[in-house]
């Protein structure tokens, strides 16, 4: 299982600042649901893939395809099946139910796309460091971007150990899923004891090097706006003020 | 809840915000393709850490199981409006724990270390672990519910009974196993923070703790009755989301908990 969706190529999206990226997704979470219209999730889904393509993550989109249509066929489905309207289509499937299924499917698969273009094109570093320049404690940040780092560690041990206890006749493919996850327990605890029995080396090294001494601290790698940062921001900014005025103007 | 702020000014303290929230997240994640209702709950056996995790590192067991939750939404592709509330829920998920195993009075002060080797502390872990799973499924229910996105009913009814039977099940074997080793390598929160940052308990906290207790299951019982009342479902998506009742009787019970915790200081 691939658990880091970064691509390392030179693309539009590769270059812009992590902050412009965040807006970008903040931008879909905020608009993908506002509208009950499947036609406006629709224009906002084919821009979202032309969004991926300019980071050239559609790759990424393509590896993840079952995931977003099963999300996609499963929201449909229950809406469709929920909302009740006046427009009965047949049995008690209506319009309404229709329509509010569609643009839930559709703005779901937006949002998940705007986060997947962000993480594809986005390096753990360059999110550390925009989400300190948006506020974020340092130790906060470090914290986040340590624990995402170490994820496919502790999902490559796990995997050792499973395939060594495997290769030894344990069988995890048989019985109830309750049972399975039972004998998943055994597997786990080396993993999690080999992960934790790292933590006081870990904690001295990062104080030997000087970790929390000062608040004042230089960093690495240094953010800066360039024309094509606020050119998004400014259209983004644009486009949410419209957004909300459509809705609550038109009553929408 | 000084603990919770201060526990930043400790180096080991991080690192285990960092160590848990890993693990978190690495068990999370390859569930995310088994979801119950997709972009907002899976099937989550990973839920066995936050309470076990709270019980042994205490408030960075609690910021771990927030923050893990976040990274399991953000590389799982799930991240959304929903993982606000779900960092919140995910924090008291492994936050009630500790603060409850300590305070409710059961355990003496001298047995109260998480080592589950009696019935008394089987029957008080599992105690913990349901009213943890009710308080976390409150946050997240009626802040989903809030934001229009999914009924209370669905999540109140799903989010508790998937986080009590993987904390319960799956949790109690972890916490047998692991916490003579946490104590072994001084990890055991009570051990790593100074003396003056841990809370004092009392009268105060004793009732903190009851209050906790009341807010998490009148929060989620009660909020259910009044949703399935308003036309919700229990376990499945129907009815309509935002009704004013399920939103006052939420909403107060969550902010309760927040209080109740304060209250255990």
């Amino acid at each position: 299982m691939k658990l880091f969706m970064y691509l390392d190529v030179d693309s539009y999206l590769h270059k812009l600042d992590p902050r412009t990226k965040m807006l970008v997704v903040a931008y879909c979470m905020a608009t993908a649901l506002m509208f009950i219209i499947p036609a406006y999730q629709l224009v906002l889904l084919c821009c979202t893939l032309l969004y991926c393509a300019l980071g050239k993550c559609l790759i990424n989109v393509y590896r993840s395809r079952i995931l977003y249509f099963s999300i996609f066929i499963v929201s449909f489905i229950m809406w469709t099946l929920v909302i009740r309207g006046d427009t009965k289509l047949f049995w008690f499937v209506t319009l309404e139910g229709v329509t509010k299924g569609l643009s839930a499917g559709l703005g779901l698969i937006v949002i998940v796309l705007s986060s997947l273009a962000f993480i594809s094109t986005t390096k753990i570093e360059e999110l550390s460091a925009g989400l300190l320049r948006i506020g974020l404690p340092y130790k906060g940040a470090f914290a986040l971007s340590t624990a995402i780092r170490m994820v496919p560690m502790i999902v490559g041990t796990g995997y050792t150990i499973l395939q060594a206890q495997k290769s030894r006749g344990l069988d995890v493919e048989s019985g109830s899923i309750m049972t399975r996850l039972k004998k998943y327990i055994p597997l786990m605890v080396p993993a999690i004891v080999s992960t934790i029995r790292s933590t006081n080396v870990f904690a001295m090294a990062l104080e030997s090097k000087g970790f929390g001494y000062s608040d004042q601290r230089t960093d690495y790698i240094k953010l800066k706006f360039q024309t094509r940062d606020y050119v998004i921001t400014i259209v983004m900014l644009l486009l949410f003020i419209a957004s909300v005025f459509v809705k609550f103007y038109y009553k929408l | 809840m000084k603990e919770v702020f201060a526990m930043w000014k400790n180096t080991k303290m991080i690192v285990l915000v960092a160590l848990t929230a890993a693990i978190y997240a690495a068990i999370l994640i390859p569930f995310k393709a088994i979801p119950i209702i997709p972009g907002f709950t899976e099937l989550r056996p990973g839920n066995m850490i936050p309470v076990a995790f709270g019980l042994f590192f205490g408030p960075a067991g609690a910021w771990g199981a927030a923050i893990g939750n976040t990274i399991g939404d953000l590389l799982g592709g799930t991240i959304g409006w929903g993982s606000a509330f779900g960092f919140v829920g995910n924090f008291m998920f492994a936050y009630v724990p500790y603060k409850l195993w300590d305070n409710l009075g059961i355990l003496k002060q001298a047995e109260l270390a998480p080592d589950c080797k009696s019935s008394k502390k089987v029957g008080l872990y599992v105690l913990v672990a349901i009213v943890a799973s009710a308080a976390c499924g409150l946050w997240i229910a009626w802040g989903v519910d809030l934001l229009g996105f999914v009924p209370f009913a669905a999540l109140a009814s799903i989010i508790p009974v998937n986080n009590a039977v993987a904390s319960i099940i799956l949790g109690l074997p972890v916490t047998l196993l692991l916490y003579p080793r946490i104590k072994k390598w001084d990890l055991y929160w009570k051990d790593v923070m100074p003396e003056e940052d841990l809370p004092k308990g009392g009268k105060t906290a004793r009732l903190g703790a009851y209050l906790m207790v009341v807010f998490a299951l009148v929060g989620i019982i009660g909020g259910l009755i009044l949703a399935i009342g308003g036309g919700q479902a229990a376990f499945q998506f129907a009815g309509e989301a935002k009704l004013m009742s399920v939103m006052v009787v939420g909403g107060i019970c969550s902010i309760g908990t927040l209080v109740a915790g304060i209250m255990q200081s």
